[in-house]
């Protein structure tokens, strides 16, 4: 009787997990797919992953003024880690429904079925982004996958007062950096003008865009991958030999041993972007008002050209039940001048809308006696360059890190680094099957 | 193990009950660790198939791929030199940890050693802090700028840099060290209090030093303490995965699959391929089988002389 | 491994010969050695919390700054508090996910040391091989699972996870073999007390110095754990310390470490864990192998 009785109970069970486990496969219901929020009573309810600084007050207002559209802030972790959590809990079917979407990952979010194709509703603000920052959204398709929030055109932040004491002259080209490099080791042996930092892909491919490197295109049904074109093994090669000479650094941006060279003046440059006093005020704030920025060095004396480093966009999950709402908030976070004044104020962002650049008057405060900081900036915002990022950027840029710190550690050829990451990219590409052309 | 023998008796009155008293844990076990490990292997068996650009709704499937997944993780030399790494690593992690937790446990034994309370909690307390945390801590005294040390190890060699290509792995196998320690110090140390004292006492009457009854009596008794807590710091070792990821980011000397579970986060996460990483997973946990049951069979009949 | 020895221990003890003075001071030097090596990264700790940002990265790392308060201030004042819900989802996850997880070792232990029955090796194996997979590995499926069941993102999905303990029942099963003599057993089923009672009344009371240690190791373990939480919640709201004040760590790309707030935050994370130590020493007894030595 008794072992009966079990083995009923364990039959139950089995139901039961059994049943918990097909359950899920029906997550992916029609009116989902279509976009259009089921029937129901009560504002519709969205959540939103984002790692901008008080975006809790930004959406504060949003909800406020739209009562039947209430948006949740979740912050996230940041960078990498919140791109790979977003595609693990697409795949399982319960993602958010807004994101918080660096431009190389989206990609990889699209490719992935992650985010969805918003074509229809934000073609209407294409006018309020450059083409460049839109192109970074459309993928070079027809679709769109995300309203731009932010951008990171690159300059060069440099200690003002530093440059006055090893009497340096601001460099206008590469060479004339290499040139201060030199000056200033031989000047001080415990200083560096900077360090080349092989952790961050993000800061490479922004100074491979500025010299002319497209790392993937698409042609025609297939995609191209040219991570090893001329201008990023010329990019490469600059580095490695000032990194073998001696003259700079190989200490990764953003270490605690980074924060301290900013501190006691023992690192002069750092090639960043717009984003930069943010992070320099908070780990070096004792320097406050000793950095002062100009634009990135050239690789041609007289040219005019920069890159992108960071930025990100607000996309809306493939899977979200009300994508038309959720839409309606990205586009009002990103294009409503109310909105756009919050983000610069309370996130601390350089948006990527035209007309919110026209908020920004007052100089951060770490870069007070620089007057004109935010003109600089939006100058070279409307020079930068960018390029079509790829569907495994994940992978290209592990690649970087691996291949980078072997060759900075062995003080071996960059320009092998960078064909290792082509190599890791176009395997990764082949293994899943994307049509790879030659 | 003492205690069972003489249930025997109960067999046919115990009825359902045992299972009844089972039934929590193991249905909690089908629940978080059979079905997962299931729907693991599951996974491993199949593979992305992506048509074209791969940006179109329905371009990406879902595919059945045999034993690619394993012949890949298997031939993978990147997984290999991960497992050589991971065994220098283990090989010193495991001496040191184990080597310092039986010298502290056998000192906290000895008759008239003073402050052992403090010393005990206080070798016990890097226990309280999580892996991350604890490898970071280090990392922070590990920087050359940073280091308290630093000016120390510049007398010895000007050059030093206790993050560099040859000593890194010193330098992390000293977090699980230390994170380790205490806990295997308590595992050995209670066992010994659970020794009765005249063990001791017939080697003291025949005029043995506190070191002859320490190496002659104490180690033998422990023996079978040490072989356990050998194998659960072996199956901890085969999977190090916290130390070398926290103290990436500070240094250019341990890449992305430096342990071979980093390459299945690495593989799982950054790349996106979850068939990959369940295959080597897989793997993974068949090595620590093996290697735990291969170890205890060796030392099992000396140890517990019992079949 | 009888009661007779304990007259026959204390006798021991007392007729001990008072050695040399210096005696015990090269295990008392070699401890304290051990001490100061365990204690000196934790030392950093308390020191670099007290640092503003701008002293953290510019003094001597064992200066001790001038920041402890507004450090304590800026990390309560954080996204309005967030800090405290963290902490007190933490003591959540860890009091009721320990306190369960000893519940279900205690009734595990108990029938494996206590009863034979058909399957007990086997059942005892393969919940003692858990400790074979690494969490890494299954958080991904758990995860995916818990999606399929509806209950990713929730307090259930952190807390469910946690309560089977391979090493906790392992643990009890010693405890109870150790702790609960056969006898004892045998008479209350003489007199008549079910299975469920003989637990209860009989082995319960016994374990309960046993179980307090198996409590307390997986408080710990889930206190300091990261990656189940990290993979199983997007509701920063529910988030625990770790998880929350990983988010201050990678702040994204462009934004800065909030290295004192983290440094804060860890401090302040360790401190009730500390606590414990202290106030449960005698609890902190992990006589792994006790079944094992032959008496």
């Amino acid at each position: 009787m008794r072992t009966r009785r079990f083995s009923a109970l364990a039959a139950a069970l089995l139901t039961v997990v059994l049943a918990a486990g097909c359950s899920g496969s029906g997550s992916g219901s029609p009116e989902n797919a279509t976009g259009t929020a089921p029937a129901q009573s009560g504002p519709v309810k969205l959540t939103y992953w984002t790692w901008v600084p008080n975006m809790d007050k930004i959406v504060q207002k949003w909800n406020a003024a739209n009562p039947d559209i209430q948006v949740t802030v979740s912050k996230q972790a940041g960078g990498d880690d919140a791109a790979a959590k977003f595609l693990t809990a697409a795949k399982a079917g319960n993602p958010p429904d807004l994101i918080q979407a660096e431009y190389q990952h989206l990609p990889s979010f699209v490719a992935a079925e992650a985010v969805a194709d918003i074509a229809a509703q934000a073609n209407q603000v294409r006018s309020e982004f450059s083409e460049g920052l839109w192109n970074l959204v459309t993928l070079g398709t027809d679709g769109v996958y995300g309203i731009p929030q932010d951008s990171g055109p690159m300059m060069l932040f440099y200690r003002a007062d530093l440059f006055d004491k090893y009497g340096i002259e601001v460099p206008k080209t590469w060479d004339e950096y290499a040139e201060a490099a030199r000056t200033v080791r031989k000047k001080d042996p415990k200083v560096y003008l900077g360090t080349f930092s092989s952790k961050d892909p993000g800061s490479f491919a922004g100074l491979a865009q500025q010299a002319g490197a497209q790392w993937w295109s698409i042609s025609g049904d297939a995609w191209k991958v040219t991570v090893n074109d001329a201008a990023t093994l010329k990019v490469a090669g600059y580095w490695g030999d000032l990194v073998r000479e001696g003259v700079i650094d190989d200490m990764p941006y953003f270490t605690p041993e980074w924060n301290k060279a900013l501190n006691d003046g023992t690192l002069l440059t750092w090639p960043s972007a717009v984003w930069a006093p943010g992070v320099l005020e908070a780990n070096a704030p004792k320097a406050k008002g000793k950095w002062a920025v100009a634009p990135l060095p050239q690789w041609t004396a007289g040219e005019n050209v920069s890159g992108f480093w960071g930025g990100s966009s607000t996309a809306v999950a493939a899977a979200s039940p009300h994508k038309e709402q959720a839409v309606r908030f990205a586009t009002w976070l990103n294009t409503d001048p109310e909105a756009l004044e919050l983000l610069v104020k309370e996130g601390a962002i350089y948006p990527a809308a035209t007309k919110g650049q026209s908020v920004l008057t007052e100089a951060p405060g770490y870069f007070a006696q620089q007057k004109d900081f935010w003109q600089l900036a939006n100058q070279v915002a409307a020079t930068a360059r960018g390029f079509t990022f790829g569907p495994n950027v994940n992978v290209t840029y592990d690649a970087f890190k691996n291949a980078f710190d072997k060759a900075v550690e062995a003080k071996s050829s960059f320009a092998d680094a960078v064909n290792a990451m082509q190599e890791a990219t176009v395997a990764d590409m082949k293994k899943s099957g994307f049509q790879l052309a030659q | 193990m003492t205690g069972t023998k003489r249930s025997g008796a109960r067999v046919a009155r115990a009825g359902a009950a045992p299972y009844l008293f089972l039934a929590p844990a193991v249905v909690l076990f089908v629940l978080f660790m059979a079905l997962p490990i299931g729907y693991t292997i599951y996974l491993s068996l199949r593979r992305t198939q992506v048509s074209g650009l791969g940006l179109g709704r329905g371009s990406r499937r879902e595919v059945f791929a045999g034993l690619d997944n394993y012949a890949a993780a298997i031939g993978d030399a990147e997984l290999w030199l991960g497992w050589l790494r991971v065994l220098g690593y283990g090989a010193l992690v495991l001496t040191v940890m184990l080597g310092l937790a039986l010298i502290f446990a056998l000192m906290l034994d000895t008759a008239h050693v003073r402050l052992a309370r403090f010393s005990r909690i206080a070798i016990f307390l890097p226990y309280a802090v999580p892996g991350v945390a604890a490898t970071l801590l280090w990392g922070f005294l590990y920087l050359p700028s940073l280091s308290p040390f630093q000016g120390l190890l510049e007398l010895f060699d000007g050059e030093a840099n206790l993050l560099g290509a040859g000593t890194v792995v010193y330098s992390m196998a000293n977090v699980a060290v230390w994170g380790g320690v205490g806990f295997n110090m308590l595992v050995l140390y209670t066992t010994l209090r659970a020794v009765p004292r005249e063990y001791y006492e017939a080697a003291r009457i025949d005029g043995a030093t506190e070191l002859q009854i320490a190496l002659r009596v104490k180690i033998p008794l422990l023996t079978p303490a040490i072989i356990l807590t050998t194998v659960f710091s072996l199956i901890a070792t085969v999977q190090v995965f916290t130390e070398p990821t926290a103290l990436r980011p500070l240094t250019n000397t341990i890449g992305s699959t430096w342990s071979p579970l980093m390459k299945v986060y690495r593989d799982a996460f950054v790349a996106g391929d979850l068939y990959s990483a369940a295959a080597t997973a897989i793997v993974i946990a068949g090595i620590a089988l093996v290697l735990s049951f291969g170890f205890l069979r060796i030392v099992k009949n000396r140890a517990f002389g019992e079949g | 491994m009888s009661t007779g020895v304990l007259p026959a221990r204390a006798a021991a003890r007392h007729a001990r010969p008072r050695l040399h003075p210096l005696r015990g001071a090269v295990p008392t030097a070699v401890l304290l050695l051990g001490a100061v090596y365990c204690l000196f990264p934790v030392t950093w700790v308390l020191i670099a919390a007290t640092k503003t940002p701008g002293e953290l990265f510019s003094t001597a790392t064992l200066a001790i700054g001038s920041g402890l308060w507004s450090n304590i201030a800026d990390l309560l004042a954080y996204r309005d508090g967030v800090f405290l819900l963290w902490l007190g989802n933490t003591v959540l996850y860890a009091g009721v996910g320990a306190t369960l997880s000893a519940a279900v070792s205690a009734l595990a232990g108990y029938a494996l040391a206590k009863y034979r029955f058909p399957g007990r090796n086997l059942v005892f194996n393969l919940l003692i091989g858990g400790i074979l997979v690494p969490a890494v590995v299954l958080a991904i499926p758990q995860y995916l699972l818990l999606s399929k069941a509806g209950l990713a993102d929730t307090y259930w999905s952190v807390l469910l996870p946690q309560i089977l303990s391979p090493y906790g029942i392992y643990l009890a099963r010693i405890y109870a073999a150790a702790a609960v003599p056969d006898a004892l057993v045998e008479a209350a089923r003489i007199d008549g007390a079910g299975h469920g009672q003989i637990f209860f009344r009989v082995a319960l009371p016994l374990m309960t110095p046993g179980l307090v240690t198996v409590f307390l190791f997986q408080f710990t373990a889930i206190w300091n754990n990261f990656l189940l939480p990290f993979i199983m919640l997007g509701d920063d709201r529910a988030f625990p310390l770790t998880v929350g004040l990983y988010t201050l760590l990678a702040a994204g790309a462009n934004q800065p470490s909030l290295y004192n707030l983290i440094l804060t935050g860890a401090m302040l994370s360790i401190i009730p864990l500390v606590a414990l130590f202290l106030t449960m020493q005698r609890y902190w007894r992990t006589d792994l192998s006790r079944g094992a030595v032959k008496s």
